[in-house]
């Protein structure tokens, strides 16, 4: 999916501007990493382009659909391509993380044959195999943030938006979720990733390897490009 | 084969949704059971009157007398109106003397009778009606009435009325009643099934921005609330067949009051179908209006 942005601001109603007459690029099949330091407008942005918060003014754009006018079937229609890896977007407390993850491919319509076997290889894949029968309630937070990430990309989305994914998790399971986050890139994903730990960038370099992606750093309202890496 | 499969995980959800919020459940089991168990007296004593007033129907007959002048010719001519008339079943003649012989059948009239030394009595023609032309005979009886050899004519017409009158009234009044508790029991209903809402409102939240259709995220909620008027239907159902069963007997036996027992079971059938029916539609509708409430549609 392609997204654009031109003129995009953003005053939130306690009059704070967190996006500033922002322009913002980035082509179908891409990777960006947007950093910033809290505070800045990363969240917004990101929910802005999940179709939950509309901007001040400017035109947000994926695929040529202004996604603050879509009523609320388009909305719905647009929402099935889009997964979200948002930290107050919980997990069911009273199902398995099994049925946690098969339950959005219910919602998205992607459920069928084999989806268990697919779920548990996903599980075992990041290292949480023996967890697939236990509730929310009994996984560790840094757990839990990544069922929430396997949640939103088992359905393989068009576009992935992750809000600060790798917050509360170590090192091994960090680098797991990267691997797996650029599995879901190759298969054609779009992916827009928010992160306020600088450190990442580095950390984030050196896992990438050979794999593109675009850095931006959202600051003061607008969006700087750091670095393309294009070998 | 994908929406068949959405439609039976909303139905599992549903399911699941009532063990989840089993105390509310519960709640609304039990309105649902008392408010059919209302309308089922009404819906009951309904279709007793209209078996009473079917039955009264077919032993409904009309007695047409003639004057003491009347000949054979005059009893053919007004044969002939009848049996040319629609909504005459059949008739009969009864001569003056068939008529004394019934008379002296009763030990006191028979006394009254031969004090009299002669028979007061004439010819008459006994009428069965057709079960739907009870209330539509004016007509006949006026042209009846125009023969000069024709002394009366006695359906029965205000007795009639009345009964029809009456069950009229009864039906009119079981119907408001029972309307006005469908709709006590159906705003008890969705205020009970909103608080289960409310319990839940976080998962609303999540199925709208997971980008759930509305059939999805309303779905298990109507869902719950039908499975929980089945259930309080399958409750009083159960309770009829017990009456039905028991009770029906012993009132025959200590009251003498076979209603019950005499009601075909075709309509207790009937009876059972409506009331799962109707507590099928009173848990669906008591849900669709919890889902309606503006906090509701403000989470999604």
């Amino acid at each position: 999916m392609m997204i654009q942005a031109f003129h995009l601001t953003k005053i939130h109603s306690s009059g704070v501007k967190v996006l500033d007459d922002a322009y913002f690029s980035a082509p179908a099949g891409s990777f960006v990493a947007v950093l910033g330091e809290s505070r800045t407008g990363k969240s917004t942005f990101l929910r802005m382009l999940g179709g939950e918060e509309k901007p001040t003014s400017g035109v947000l754009r994926v695929d040529h659909l202004e996604i603050a006018s879509l009523s609320s079937i388009e909305k719905n229609r647009w929402l099935s391509e889009v997964g979200m890896i948002f930290s107050d977007l919980n997990l069911f407390p009273d199902k398995t993380i099994q049925e946690n993850i098969a339950f959005i491919l219910q919602v998205k319509g992607a459920a069928g044959e084999g989806q268990d076997q697919a779920i548990e290889k996903l599980l075992v894949k990041a290292g949480l195999g023996a967890k697939t029968k236990s509730k929310p309630a009994d996984l560790s937070s840094g757990e839990q943030r990544m069922v929430l990430a396997l949640r939103a990309m088992i359905f393989r989305p068009r576009l992935l938006l992750a809000d600060d994914p790798f917050q509360g998790l170590d090192e091994k399971t960090s680098s797991v979720l990267f691997k797996l986050l650029f599995e879901l890139n190759k298969s054609g994903s779009t992916i827009i990733l928010t992160t306020q730990q600088m450190s990442f960038w580095g950390e984030a370099k050196r896992m990438a390897g050979e794999s593109p992606i675009q850095w931006v750093k959202l600051d003061q309202g607008k969006f700087i490009p750091l670095e393309v890496k294009t070998e | 084969m994908n929406f068949i499969s959405r439609f039976f995980f909303v139905l599992k959800e549903g399911v699941l949704q009532l063990f989840r919020t089993r105390g509310l459940s519960m709640a609304v089991i039990v309105i649902v059971a008392a408010t059919l168990l209302q309308i089922s007296l009404f819906l009951g004593i309904s279709r007793v009157l209209d078996r009473a007033l079917g039955t009264a129907r077919e032993k409904f007959e009309m007695a047409v007398f003639f004057t003491p002048l009347a000949d054979a010719t005059d009893r053919k001519r007004v044969l002939g109106i009848l049996s040319s008339d629609a909504r005459v079943a059949s008739v009969k003649i009864i001569t003056k003397e068939e008529a004394l012989d019934e008379f002296r059948k009763d030990p006191e009239i028979d006394r009254m009778l031969q004090a009299l030394g002669e028979n007061p009595l004439t010819d008459s023609l006994s009428v069965v009606l057709r079960n739907d032309a009870t209330e539509n005979l004016d007509s006949l009886v006026d042209k009846l009435k125009m023969d000069p050899k024709v002394e009366d004519v006695n359906y029965g017409k205000n007795e009639w009325e009345t009964v029809s009158n009456l069950t009229r009234v009864v039906r009119w009044v079981g119907f408001l009643l029972g309307g006005f508790v469908f709709l006590t029991a159906l705003f008890i209903v969705s205020n009970t099934l909103s608080i289960a809402l409310w319990a839940r409102r976080e998962d609303m939240v999540l199925l709208s921005r997971m980008g759930a259709p509305t059939w999805m995220r309303w779905g298990p909620y109507l869902w719950e609330g039908i499975f929980q008027g089945l259930l309080g239907s399958l409750i009083v159902v159960a309770f009829l067949v017990a009456v039905r069963r028991g009770a029906a007997v012993a009132l025959q036996k200590y009251g003498g009051f076979d209603v019950l027992l005499t009601l075909p079971a075709a309509e207790w059938w009937r009876l059972f179908f409506t009331l799962v029916l109707l507590g099928m539609i009173l848990g669906a509708l008591g849900a669709f209006l919890a889902l309606q409430k503006k906090w509701v549609k403000e989470l999604q």
